[in-house]
């Protein structure tokens, strides 16, 4: 990241303040977003997310697994994000690490909700096989391809892209002979079942510069924030998950205000991923 | 057009001229033009061409050029190639002893001796030990300057200098980069766009500065209010009030941005930046009545593109 001069810096405060960004964005506009999915063919489900000069890939890979003995009646969901050195030269070897690991968990709390699976975004019983005995594990996979800021955003509408994306394929369970042996399944290699994305909620991070909110934010701007809040809402608008970054302290009057904008960005947000996705899809389903 | 090939002349150059590339990858053969007569051995062949004994092939993608004799290959992604005389923009990574170091998409760092800049009090004498100490208060880290290549050192190096009223410290605006090739060297890089209020500087390594218009005020000046500057700012931002003394006003603003988005729609569809391109797009936008950031989007970039060949197509007449 180039740093920034004071003149420079002033003027990008001065823009903010005036509700007329660097590139001539208003404070909540999204910088154009550009979804690909099917990217990866090996994958249950993938999807490409441009927004702006920040690109990110998203795949889903399902793989039979045992339920945790604490939620038998549950399948798993893993989050991983690994930053790629092409994205930042900072992020060469370990660099990425400590920021993968910030987003991983982010996403996690985003999108999983708790410990025991209440109020998350993403159904972990929707993935059940057999109570007890077989469920689905979803590894959701994520690379950080160009980083121009709003990382959390890309990869969550990434995400949310590739589970409507995502086949799992049909499983006939064929019953054990004692219930202790592992249950025989039959993955069906044909036919698939569409993930249910809509209870999937979008994040949308809003960085406080000075006084005022911007939504979106690039690197220069970031680099500006005192602090941020990424707030994931979802169709209902319903808070799935809330992560605050940055140093600065906020009054609670101010994160209360935060989560109202953000519950009416997250509307238009909703709607353009969706429109984007269904987009996608097609454009997918039209190549031979 | 059919190409008359003669045995001998197995080598094949296109001539398209600026601004076109040869499409293709790696390796490829060049292809054009020669009258049967002409011999291939009358070319010196320069960068970017392999003289492989029965052809000459072409070993960088790019635009094929010709001065006289010479025919070489110029890569599109080229690193800037400077001269003497050019005008630069530059960005400060380190204050050196007696020196300063900038950035200017070049192999190496540029230095601009702390004997080539003006001294504050505007006094030409010998620079102390005190003038070495109170480097920081000319120029610190991150600063964007403009300056001119004074020359080369033995080692390659490069030298700045910035002893005219014009060159020096910028402030209030936006660095844009773009490849140093779309920038052409040209008489005049420094415009004033009266109507807009703005100030925008071509530098020839691909920098270019759009900004609020600044006077070319006396050092003495200038410099005191640089020095309040710093203050006032830094004790506006404790306060967390995003005011500063020189606020620059919405309209001035609206204009640094679309010139600013203006020419990055250039850089992104590879044309020739220059001030008449910039201002036609400018007033395109403004007379389609797009939102500022809506010119970063596919139709405005189609429209541009239109605009570019209607441009080069009534050159072509006139000519």
């Amino acid at each position: 990241m180039v740093g920034l001069s004071v003149g420079e810096k002033n003027f990008i405060k001065g823009g903010i303040a005036q509700d007329l960004r660097n590139d001539g964005r208003k404070r909540l506009t999204y910088r154009p977003i550009y979804v690909e999915t099917g990217v990866i063919p090996q994958a249950n489900g993938s999807a490409r997310v441009k927004l702006g000069e920040t690109d990110v890939i998203a795949s889903v890979k399902a793989e039979l697994g045992k339920p945790r003995v604490s939620h038998p009646d549950q399948g798993k969901v893993y989050i991983y994000v690994e930053c790629s050195p092409t994205a930042e030269p900072s992020f060469e070897r370990r660099g990425g690490d400590e920021l993968s690991t910030e987003l991983s968990i982010a996403l996690e709390r985003s999108l999983l909700g708790g410990k025991s699976g209440a109020g998350a975004g993403i159904n972990p019983a929707s993935l059940l096989i057999k109570e007890g005995k077989v469920c689905w594990d979803l590894y959701v996979d994520c690379l950080v391809i160009s980083s121009d800021g709003n990382l959390l955003d890309a990869l969550g509408a990434a995400i949310k892209a590739a589970l409507s994306n995502t086949g799992i394929p049909r499983v006939q369970v064929r019953e054990a002979a004692s219930s202790d042996e592992q249950a025989d399944v039959d993955v069906s290699d044909e036919e698939f079942l569409q993930f249910d994305t809509s209870g999937v909620p979008v994040i949308v991070t809003l960085t406080k510069v000075g006084r005022h909110y911007i939504v979106d934010a690039t690197s220069e701007e970031e680099s500006l924030m005192s602090s941020a809040v990424s707030i994931s809402v979802n169709r209902h608008g319903m808070i799935c998950g809330l992560t605050k970054r940055g140093g600065a302290g906020l009054d609670p009057s101010v994160i209360l205000d935060m989560i109202s904008v953000a519950k009416h960005v997250s509307e238009q947000l909703l709607n353009k991923l969706d429109s984007e996705i269904e987009a996608a899809e097609r454009a997918n389903e039209e190549e031979p | 057009m059919a190409l008359k090939i003669s045995p001998i002349c197995r080598l094949f150059v296109l001539l398209l001229g600026n601004g076109f590339s040869t499409a293709g990858v790696g390796i490829k053969f060049l292809y054009t033009l020669l009258s049967p007569d002409s011999n291939i051995w009358d070319y010196t062949w320069g960068h970017g061409t392999l003289d492989m004994g029965r052809n000459v092939i072409a070993t960088v993608c790019g635009v094929v050029e010709r001065v006289n004799k010479l025919v070489y290959v110029r890569s599109l992604r080229a690193r800037y190639k400077p001269e003497i005389g050019d005008i630069i923009v530059g960005r400060v990574i380190e204050v050196a002893p007696k020196r300063w170091r900038l950035e200017i998409n070049f192999s190496q760092d540029a230095v601009l001796m702390l004997s080539s800049m003006n001294l504050p009090d505007g006094i030409q004498r010998r620079r102390t030990a005190i003038d070495e100490l109170n480097m920081r208060t000319i120029f610190v880290e991150n600063d964007v300057i403009c300056a001119e290549v004074r020359g080369f050192q033995n080692d390659g190096s490069l030298h700045l200098q910035a002893r005219s009223q014009k060159y020096g410290k910028l402030e209030n605006g936006k660095l844009l980069k773009i490849p140093p090739y779309l920038v052409k060297r040209r008489k005049q890089h420094f415009h004033h766009l009266d109507q807009y209020g703005v100030d925008l500087i071509f530098g020839c390594n691909g920098f270019i500065w759009v900004g609020e218009h600044v006077d070319v005020k006396d050092a003495t000046v200038e410099d005191q209010v640089n020095k309040s500057d710093p203050q006032n700012t830094d004790s506006a931002i404790l306060q967390g009030s995003s005011e500063e003394p020189t606020s620059t006003s919405l309209e001035i603003r609206q204009y640094i941005c679309r010139i600013a988005n203006a020419i990055t729609v250039f850089a992104a569809l590879g044309f020739m930046v220059n001030l008449e391109a910039v201002t036609e797009t400018v007033t395109l936008s403004l007379s389609l009545n797009l939102g500022v950031h809506e010119m970063l989007e596919a139709e405005f970039h189609v429209q541009v593109a239109e605009q570019e060949v209607e441009r080069r197509s009534k050159s072509t007449r006139r000519k």
